[in-house]
């Protein structure tokens, strides 16, 4: 009883202490961002040679027959398409943020994926990781409302429909990065805990590697589509209204 | 124990925030060059193909759909007129046919005819020969009456009987 | 945790209940904070499956809004979520 109590409590503060480090400004912050950086670049590194791997598609004829890194290429690119930059308003506009959003949704596919190996970590459980991309998309639609609309209705839009709803407005306007960049930390957070607490409290290693890679890959491809999907909304939102 | 909010708001990491923003472009850039804008050209190249190709296919199906039915009317135009020359060949036939029979019909009306007529002339000319021969047995008669000096009944009923036999033998003829 | 609970079978002190009812708390934040999202994404399910039995050919469509409905709705138990970490790690 004793042994399983001191197991759980370390477990659980050592995660608290690693994951949650960055809300207190203790000394083992350089740490923890060493290992946040790594791991993206982890993932970066396993995209790009994802990308020269699918690049060699492109070495042959538009005539040929095509190979099955192309047919590869061909799905991915109809999969990210079809699910991903088809919802936007306007076709011009998938077509403009078809990189951003295939890197966003690859990015974070990834992250998750990337905690399923053990030793690794997921750079989405880190809130600053996830808050920067949620930055980006925020950036990104407020750029491409403005250019929608013109500065001038941009800026009156934050005025109506009355002129003293501009707080509840500028709020709204910013509670999306947040719930967006919480969102996806809560969730790959969530799912570490949990597989770490079950791991501490059984110790047949059957249970958490299932329920690591239910975590990791299922409800992980999940929350990167819900996170590139809710990107292509916001950005929807805001150069519609 | 209460909750700093100020705290936790100025302990988020900013360094990490900014280097996790430019590790992102840095990707997003990288994958676009290497990545996407190659292959969306690609795949665009080949749709145009693509639809290239569909287009040529669908302008020589109808080529072929137009090649067809001008076979298809070709066929039609020569089947009727074949009916048309067999129609006319059968009503030929049957004129031949019925001006032949009618011509062997007249022919062999004119053949009976013809041989009832020269039956006729023989009979004329056998009844007058006949009578020829009569008029000398008659005369070879008078001659023998005169030669034995027969009474008037005698030579009367021998007149009667040469009569007599002259018309069965008549009548005997052949018709 | 365990020269806690050695300090509960001796004696309990002040800082001893704040503990136990930041435990209390996080769990009560975080059991009563599923409850809505649970509700609202099974419903969300259940109306899509609906839609889904009714008109097959929508199935795409209905999944990835079904989904989006589902993480917006999700949100309220990420925030239990949070306001349970925060409870347990850093009050």
């Amino acid at each position: 009883m004793g042994t399983i109590f001191e197991q759980l409590s370390g477990t659980l503060t050592h995660l608290g202490e690693k994951q949650i480090v960055t809300f207190h400004l203790g000394s083992l912050q350089l740490q923890f961002d060493k290992a946040a950086m790594i791991m993206s670049w982890i993932v970066m590194a396993l995209l790009i040679a994802l990308a020269l791997f699918l690049r060699r598609a492109l070495l042959q004829d538009v005539e040929d027959k095509p190979n099955r890194v192309q047919a590869a290429l061909d799905a991915l690119i109809d999969l990210l398409q079809s699910q991903l930059t088809a919802n936007f308003s306007s076709e011009r506009l998938g077509n403009e943020l078809f990189p951003f959003i295939s890197t966003l949704f690859l990015f974070v596919l990834f992250s998750n994926w990337l905690g399923v190996i053990p030793g690794l970590s997921s750079p989405t459980q880190d809130l600053n990781v996830t808050m920067g991309l949620a930055l980006m998309v925020f950036a990104t639609s407020q750029f491409l409302a403005m250019k929608a609309k013109g500065m001038k209705t941009y800026w009156k839009g934050y005025l109506e429909p009355m002129p003293f709803m501009l707080p509840l407005n500028i709020i709204g306007e910013l509670s999306r990065p947040m719930s967006h960049a919480f969102r996806l930390f809560g969730n790959v957070l969530a799912g570490t805990i949990l597989t770490t607490v079950v791991m501490a409290k059984f110790a047949p290693i059957i249970v958490p590697s299932i329920l690591n890679v239910v975590f990791g890959l299922f409800f992980g491809a999940i929350q990167a589509f819900v996170f590139a999907i809710l990107a292509v909304a916001y950005i929807n939102v805001a150069v519609e209204n | 124990m209460s909750v700093d909010w100020g705290k936790i708001v100025k302990s988020i990491n900013w360094t990490l925030l900014m280097a996790g923003v430019i590790n992102f472009g840095l990707l997003l850039y990288i994958l676009k060059r290497l990545l996407f804008k190659p292959a969306l050209a690609f795949l665009d190249r080949r749709r145009e193909q693509i639809a290239a190709r569909i287009q040529a296919a669908r302008v020589s199906e109808t080529q072929a759909q137009q090649l067809v039915v001008e076979r298809e009317s070709e066929l039609r135009q020569a089947r009727e007129r074949i009916e048309g020359i067999l129609a006319d060949a059968r009503r030929e036939a049957e004129a031949l046919i019925a001006k032949a029979k009618s011509e062997a019909k007249k022919d062999a009306a004119k053949i009976v005819a013809d041989s009832k007529h020269r039956l006729e002339q023989e009979r004329d000319r056998m009844i007058h020969e006949l009578r020829e021969a009569y008029a000398e047995i008659a005369v070879l008669g008078a001659e023998r009456v005169l030669d034995r000096e027969i009474r008037i009944e005698d030579h009367r009923r021998l007149l009667d009987q040469l009569m007599e036999e002259i018309n069965e033998e008549s009548l005997r003829i052949p018709s | 945790m365990l020269q806690e609970a050695q300090a509960v079978a001796s004696g309990i002190s002040g800082a001893d209940i704040a503990l136990a009812a930041k435990y209390i708390a996080a769990g009560l934040c975080m059991g009563i904070g599923a409850i809505g999202p649970a509700i609202g994404e099974g419903m969300a399910a259940a109306h899509a499956l609906d839609g889904m039995a009714r008109q097959p050919e929508m199935q795409g469509a209905l999944m990835r809004t079904m989904v989006l409905g589902q993480a917006i709705t999700e949100s309220t138990g990420i925030y239990s979520l949070l306001i349970a970490i925060v409870l347990l790690f850093v009050v």
